[in-house]
């Protein structure tokens, strides 16, 4: 039985999608934080399939994957500052027009000029037959987020939850806004390799969201988010061996589930929490010890 | 360091849409002021506060803290901003503390790693305006005054020396309006500079030494006790002030017993019958204010 759990450490391709993921997992989730508190998961989203046509161009001229991912990311993010800065149309029209005719784009290339890159690849990840070369240039671009995330994440924070602020007190605005917009195309960049276009905002999205249900403080939300995503990321490689489904499907299944839990049963965000509470302080208002209610109620 | 002055000199402002909302204003202040900013919606006290802060660029004039342009004063921390509706997100997960906290930020290292007189500022901030005891709560479940209250507490762990206030006292019960009343004067007491913006006009002949009066410029700018008359509030709020002539003697005839009641819908201002402010709020802050 225990050699049988142990099969897939056999395999070299196994072990290191396992890692991989997991450290690409974390990282993802680290940065969710901020993009469900700033209100920025559509973007995500956006950015994860602009990346596509700057993919099949880097493969297409033999250059590093993340480069052109990064670039294309990064004109699409332009491209939709510069619509909403200079028109009235609303950002979520706007980023719905940009991100599809980048990925269009994306498509019609690969259709047109086919490379040793296929459109499955790019839009559906494909961690178990990841090159090295890809290994290293997504591990260089999680480990840098990481450190700027390390070493700026109260800066962040307080950008994202006061601007004012953050400029009355000198801190450049602009640039955080930047660093947080780069740290977003490249972290989608990374976890192209491990579940795919498509699934890339999961991984930017649902930690964050988990966490924000099951805490009330952003230290605490950001460790229990990378411990989420790495633990999900880690199984689902895992488990994807033995269900020989795709492994991308199998992270965000996960995440999902964990999403579903936390939404129920949360201590004090979740839907049963809310509805006992609801209830014994209805209940408590008609009976005799409406005060202690009021008290506990007032205290939490 | 303690002559720290606040030059605004002939500041227009224009926003995008081409609305000009502010035209040549001028004023000074000096420190150890206390200064009102009054003005019908719309005049621009807001849109001042953001050329202040570096918000808006003046499209002419300029703005000086202490003689430097505005970016170098920020980054000096030598303003403190408590914004109007504090356009925030009650919902975010940062607690009374993280959020005081973060007014001390400019003081921190690069990783804003709070040394201990960094949390000895933050809670005696948070003491001065009796949020104390409110530390550890989500800055959502708080009610309406505290958390304008936790917002000042901010301010003042920033240790500003210049502080805007965009109306502290909207949607604020008298005792607290009366404990803000309280630190202001403290504040100004310790030489800072504060800039407040109300609706509550009854309560600036109390508390302010000086005041701005504008309406898309300034009107007039100097000591309250000049400047804060009738006849110039008349002017700028025009039609929008309710202006109430009372008179319950038996001389109706006789100027002498007249009271003018003019009120922007907050605290009444009374005027004696030569029109200067007469105290009728039977507020007294030094006998209600809190400790
Ligand atoms: N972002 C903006 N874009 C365009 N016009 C604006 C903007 N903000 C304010 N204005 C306009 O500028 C003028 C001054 O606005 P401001 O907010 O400074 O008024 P205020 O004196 O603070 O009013 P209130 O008493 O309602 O707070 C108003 O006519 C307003 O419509
Ligand atoms: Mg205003």
């Amino acid at each position: 039985m225990i050699e049988h759990l142990l099969t897939p450490f056999h395999y070299e391709y196994m072990v290191k999608a396992i890692l991989v993921s997991g450290f690409i997992g974390g990282v993802c989730a680290l940065l969710s934080c901020f993009v469900t508190l700033k209100g920025w998961s559509l973007m995500g989203d956006a950015l994860s399939h602009a990346v596509v046509p700057g993919v099949s161009i880097s493969y297409l001229l033999g250059l590093p994957f993340a480069l052109g991912a990064f670039v294309s990311g990064m004109l699409a993010a332009l491209a939709m500052g510069f619509i909403k800065s200079r028109t009235r149309i609303r950002e979520d029209a706007t980023i719905g027009i940009v991100f599809t005719t980048f990925f269009a784009a994306g498509v019609l290339l690969i259709s047109l000029y086919p490379s040793n890159i296929s459109l499955k690849t790019i839009v559906f990840g494909n961690i178990l037959g990841i090159a090295n070369a890809d290994i290293v240039q997504t591990l260089i671009i999680s480990g840098i987020t990481l450190v700027v995330l390390a070493l700026k994440w109260k800066d962040l924070l307080l950008f994202a939850f006061d601007p004012n602020q953050a400029r009355a007190i000198g801190l450049n605005t602009t640039l955080l806004h930047l660093t947080l917009l780069t740290l977003l195309a490249a972290t989608a960049v990374a976890a192209l390799q491990a579940v795919g276009a498509c699934l890339v905002v999961a991984m930017l999205v649902t930690p964050g969201a988990t966490a924000y249900l099951l805490t009330d403080r952003f230290g605490r939300m950001m460790v229990i988010a990378s411990v989420m995503g790495v633990l999900t990321s880690v199984t689902g490689a895992y488990g994807s061996y033995f269900l020989n489904g795709s492994t991308g499907g199998c992270i965000v299944v996960l995440q999902a589930g964990i999403f579903l839990l936390a939404l129920a049963f949360a201590p004090k965000h979740g839907i049963v929490a809310s509805r006992i509470r609801a209830r014994s302080s209805a209940a408590a208002r008609s009976g005799p010890d409406a005060a202690t209610t009021l008290v506990t109620e007032a205290t939490r | 360091m303690s002559d720290l002055n606040l030059t605004v000199r002939g500041v227009t402002v224009a926003y995008a849409n081409g609305h000009v909302a502010l035209r040549d204003a001028s004023f000074k202040l000096n420190p150890g002021t206390i200064c009102a900013l009054v003005g019908v919606n719309g005049s621009g006290k807001s849109t001042l506060f953001k050329a202040i802060m570096g918000f808006v660029r003046p499209m002419r004039g300029t703005v000086r803290i202490g003689g430097e342009p505005v970016r170098a004063a920020h980054k000096r921390n030598w303003v403190a901003y408590v914004p109007q509706s504090e356009d925030v997100d009650w919902a975010f997960p940062v607690s009374v503390w993280d959020v005081v906290l973060m007014g001390r930020y400019g003081y921190m290292n690069l990783l804003r790693m709070p040394r201990r007189h960094d949390k000895e500022i933050a809670s005696r901030s948070l003491d001065r305006v009796q949020m104390l005891d409110f530390k550890d709560r989500q800055i959502g479940e708080l009610s309406g005054g505290q958390k304008k209250r936790v917002f000042l507490a901010r301010a003042l762990a920033q240790k500003g020396r210049l502080m805007l206030l965009d109306e502290p006292f909207t949607g604020v019960d008298v005792k607290t309006e009366a404990a803000i009343i309280d630190l202001l004067r403290e504040l100004r007491d310790e030489g800072h500079i504060v800039l407040v913006s109300t609706h509550d006009l009854g309560s600036v002949p109390e508390f302010c030494d000086e005041c701005v009066i504008i309406n898309r410029t300034v009107l007039a700018a100097g000591p309250t006790a000049t400047t804060f008359t009738e006849a110039n509030l008349t002017q700028a709020f025009g039609g929008a002030l309710r202006n109430v002539r009372f008179d319950h003697t038996d001389t109706p005839g006789a100027r002498a017993n007249e009271f003018h009641v003019l009120t922007d819908d907050e605290g009444a201002l009374v005027f004696d019958q030569d029109g200067r402010p007469a105290r009728v709020h039977g507020r007294q802050p030094s006998d209600e204010g809190p400790r």
